[in-house]
């Protein structure tokens, strides 16, 4: 059994923090929220304090923000339907690019692990992906318009450019570069959960996907490549997803995010019950059945919703965030 | 254009509530009781019509649930007819009013009175969903109309 | 299934039909103070009266949103309104040829219908025809309906090419900053752009009308006085359902006729529809003509199908560039070959002068994802084409989004290349002859030009979308 204890708590947000991301070394992480800003959080003297904050780049809500790959580049996501990308070629991180195209909201953008790809999505049911050319030249590589409804959340697969979405039409999707023509099409479509899809997260192989949903549940999904061993069919596509797990009766409300450490391979979710929970597959347990155990569980971890959980690269800490306008920083140890 | 619901029915206001010594007792750790929620929106007013979710019996005492323990409010509201297409909007007005009013520890949950409106489901679904709420409340448009209805007399 | 090109269907593909926040005809809610005394009844003739405490009566405005204001709008387009437009195009044409037949000889109108390139070309591989042969049936398919002339397109087609030379030449001597110039002929990059860049992005678009609108005018203004006083009711075949939306357009409203230049636009798919409604293929309609009808004297001609050069959307490209290349830098393109960059729907060719220096960047941008790119590239400054043939769909007009979609399970790519192949092996079209044709029949240059309008966004905050 592991625990989670509570190293600190940051309260220099005014309003809601949506969400808060690691950069990829791991020593300095973000978080963003209501109040139009990004705060950059670094440690010093064995404590976190916010040294750096990025404001006026947007002109509502920030949702959500992604470190590039290098570490280099901020993504910024908003309310305000842009996308803003921040760098710190001057010495100190400025937006100097904004990406506009959407019709509403912006809800989430995503790095793919090369870098070279970006992808955000919106509450006008699109997806976006976008190339990273030279001199800092974004353009739009493909548009997708495959979900019925407002689109919460993309992520990239961990070693491929395979492109994962959730959605209030209670599907994922997935999406790959069809190399004729250069164009994104949707390979799979993951319908199970009953109700909007808020967050999803990659294994670090990438062949197993985690998503938290509206309808209290999380579910784990297996990829079947073509040729499987098990002998799921996959008809022409290259690979079929399957739900091999449902972990239900632990959340009480909406969870609204999910974090799986590329580390350690523990689930973190968090949910709109306050409350921070930690998943451990059991050993032995069967690759296409796994169970999954709850191994931690901090009641009250926030005062409202928690809206983000995300653990470091090293799988050590876990920060979240919460309505409560609180980022809080965690220890977690076995 | 003719109104949706050109005559509707309009119902009394209940009687004004009566104070007890406990509630004027500082000691005593605040819990938020039905009445009092139905007191903070029982004047919303419609958006259409000159008149409040009370007398429009949109909204009604017996159809509000709290629960101090978990922190809990559900209110339930009767659109006044099943093809409102101002639901949604009532339905936010209501939502906007708690979240404004009530301690930040409650969980409000705003639904349809099951049965009573066409699109119940979905308009459930997107009253629920805090995002869509919070990313509405920044358009400049609506919250016009919306503090509209809730300011009142 | 939406028929509409992505850039019109990424806005607001919804199954309810209220009037969104971009709906330019906003319901006005009349804030009476009303007291629970009013009372509403229906009378005899629909219409809704209320009698108020005294007992008077007065009548109610009803507030009507009409499918042409919808159409005309382009605000949001509905699966609803998808389906509408369906049903109002074939029954609509059926109706008409019905009750045209059915009329006294002095009220019948006078149906034209007026075939484009592609979508012989996509019904000629659905029924497996060759193209000349295809078009005789199709001209067949419409005689046996009711119609009383069909055209080729092609003459509007080469029009249009003409026209939109001449505009490029003055804009690149005397207009350089309304460069680049970007093609006209798409209604679902005009419409997006109305909708969504409005004053910014229009004056780069090429005030030239399409071919649909182009033969529109021909055959309603230019052609007025041959018709003897009829009607005429016109009907144009197309490979999408943007062009829809085109021809209810305010600016191709004839005001002299009271009648919108294009009445009714069938597309590809419709056609295949019709014909199975019935239980027939092509095959089985008679091979009939075109007409001519600009000519003296009328002349049926056997079918002879023909298309432009450069790409299957109508070559503006390829025909801009060859003429400015002439005239601009003295060079004769023979063979004009294009780069692809970032992906095959989005290609460059910079013409070098006979001094090795670029004179001249032309590019094709299909497709959403590249019209977004064009258009940043415009808003930072970055756009250095002085040309670019802009069409909504991928790979162009051959694939537009109502053509028939294959039926023995063929790959759509597949398909595309089969059309592009088809398309290429069609003769091409002699401009000189047209432009010589044209000095004569075109006496206003009005005829052949338009206009565009931003759509605002109104905010009627009762129906906000959120």
């Amino acid at each position: 059994m592991g625990k989670l204890e509570l190293n600190q708590t940051l309260g220099k947000h005014t309003g809601r923090v949506w969400n808060v991301a690691w950069h990829p070394k791991g020593e300095v992480f973000a978080s963003c929220g209501e109040d139009k800003t990004i705060r950059l959080w670094s440690k010093e003297f064995g404590k976190w304090s916010n040294k750096v904050i990025l404001a006026d780049g947007h002109k509502r809500t920030i949702r959500e923000i992604a470190w590039s790959p290098c570490g280099n580049y901020i993504a910024s996501a908003s309310f305000d339907a842009t996308t803003s990308i921040w760098d710190k070629k001057s010495g100190q991180f400025e937006c100097n690019t904004t990406l506009e195209g959407h019709e509403n909201e912006v809800k989430s953008v995503a790095w793919s692990q090369s870098g070279q790809l970006l992808a955000t999505c919106s509450r006008d049911k699109s997806v976006w992906v976008w190339d990273v050319a030279e001199e800092d030249e974004y353009e739009c590589a493909a548009v997708l318009n495959a979900h019925s409804q407002d689109v919460k959340k993309v992520t990239f697969h961990p070693n491929k450019n395979l492109l994962a979405s959730a959605s209030y039409d209670n599907t994922v999707k997935i999406f790959k570069e069809d190399p004729s023509d250069n164009d994104w099409i949707c390979v799979s479509t993951l319908s199970s959960h009953e109700s909007t899809v808020w967050s999803l997260a990659f294994d670090k192989t990438g062949s197993r996907l985690a998503t938290c949903s509206d309808d209290k549940t999380v579910k784990i999904w297996q990829e079947y490549a073509a040729g499987n061993k098990e002998g799921i069919p996959t008809g022409d596509e290259e690979s079929v997803w399957k739900c091999v797990c449902t972990l239900s009766g632990y959340h009480t409300r909406t969870v609204y995010d999910i974090s799986w450490c590329r580390k350690t391979g523990l689930i973190a979710t968090a949910c709109g019950d306050d409350v921070i929970r930690v998943f451990k597959e059991e050993e032995n347990s069967d690759p296409n059945a796994p169970n999954f155990a709850m191994v931690t569980c901090i009641e009250k971890s926030h005062q409202q919703d928690v809206n983000c959980v995300a653990w470091s690269p090293n799988g050590d800490i876990l920060i979240s965030c919460s309505d409560d306008g609180e980022i809080k920083v965690w220890k977690y140890t076995e | 254009m003719e109104l949706e619901n050109v005559n509707p029915n309009v119902y009394n206001k209940v009687n004004e509530r009566l104070i007890t010594a406990e509630e004027q007792d500082d000691n005593v750790v605040d819990e938020i009781d039905t009445r009092e929620v139905f007191d903070l929106i029982r004047g919303i007013n419609d958006p259409e019509h000159p008149l409040s979710l009370e007398e429009l019996h949109v909204l009604e005492e017996s159809l509000i649930e709290v629960d101090n323990d978990r922190n809990l409010v559900r209110v339930l509201y009767t659109p006044t007819i099943p093809h409102c297409s101002m639901a949604t909007l009532i339905g936010l007005s209501i939502h906007v009013k708690l979240l404004r009013c009530l301690p930040g520890r409650f969980k409000v949950t705003v639904e349809i009175n099951p049965g009573t409106h066409a699109s119940e489901h979905s308009v459930n679904k997107q009253l629920a969903d805090k995002e869509r709420v919070a990313a509405a409340l920044e358009n400049r448009h609506l919250i016009k109309v919306i503090n509209q209805c809730i300011v009142s007399n | 299934m939406s028929h509409f090109s992505g850039a019109l269907q990424l806005t607001d593909l919804d199954d309810f039909i209220t009037p969104s926040q971009e709906c330019i005809k906003p319901v006005q809610i009349e804030k009476t103070q009303t007291t629970t005394g009013a009372k509403i009844s229906i009378g005899e003739d629909g219409s809704y009266n209320q009698m108020d405490v005294s007992g008077s009566f007065q009548k109610l405005e009803k507030v009507e949103i009409t499918l042409a204001d919808c159409l005309a709008c382009s605000g949001c387009i509905t699966s609803a309104e998808g389906v509408l437009i369906t049903q109002q195009s074939q029954d609509e044409l059926l109706r008409v040829f019905q009750e045209n037949k059915k009329c006294d000889k002095n009220e019948a109108k006078l149906i034209i219908v007026s075939i484009s390139i592609q979508p012989i070309l996509s019904l000629a591989v659905r029924y497996n025809l060759a193209p000349n042969e295809c078009a005789a049936r199709l001209a067949g398919y419409f005689k046996h309906l009711g119609a009383d002339i069909v055209v080729d397109m092609s003459l509007a087609e080469g029009f249009a090419v003409l026209e939109n030379q001449k505009e490029f030449l003055n804009r690149f001597k005397n207009a350089p900053k309304t460069l680049p110039m970007l093609a006209s002929s798409c209604p679902g990059f005009v419409c997006y752009a109305e909708k969504t860049h409005g004053n910014f992005i229009l004056p780069y678009i090429s005030t030239v009308k399409s071919p649909q609108q182009i033969m529109g005018s021909l055959l309603k203004s230019t052609l007025s006085k041959k018709w003897d006083g009829k009607l005429v009711y016109h009907v144009t075949v197309m490979p999408c359902y943007d062009k829809k939306l085109e021809a209810s357009r305010s600016e191709f409203f004839d005001a002299d006729s009271q009648t919108r230049d294009v009445d009714c636009v069938i597309t590809s798919i419709e056609l295949e529809q019709m014909l199975t409604r019935e239980g027939i293929t092509l095959l089985d309609m008679p091979k009939s003509t075109y007409s001519q009808p600009w000519l003296d004297g009328n002349e049926e001609i056997e079918i002879q199908l023909t298309r432009n050069l450069g790409s299957g959307s109508g070559g503006y490209s390829d025909n801009i560039l060859k003429r400015a290349a002439k005239e601009l830098i003295g060079l004769e393109c023979d063979e004009i070959v294009y780069k692809n960059l970032r992906n095959p729907d989005f290609k460059e060719i910079l013409l070098q002068n006979n001094q090795g220096e670029v004179a001249l960047r032309f590019a094709i941008a299909n497709g959403f994802r590249n019209i977004q790119n064009v258009v940043q590239k415009l808003k930072r400054g970055k756009c250095h084409y002085h040309y670019i043939e802009v069409m909504a769909c991928p790979s162009g007009c051959l694939n537009g989004g109502a053509q028939a979609r294959s039926q023995d399970g063929t790959h759509s790519k597949d398909l595309i290349v089969a059309l592009e192949l088809m398309y290429e092996k069609l003769p091409v079209l002699n401009l000189y002859e047209i432009n010589e044709f044209a000095k004569v029949i075109i006496s206003k240059e009005e005829m052949m030009r338009t206009e565009y309008k931003a759509v605002e966004k109104i905010n009627t905050a009762l129906n906000i979308k959120w």
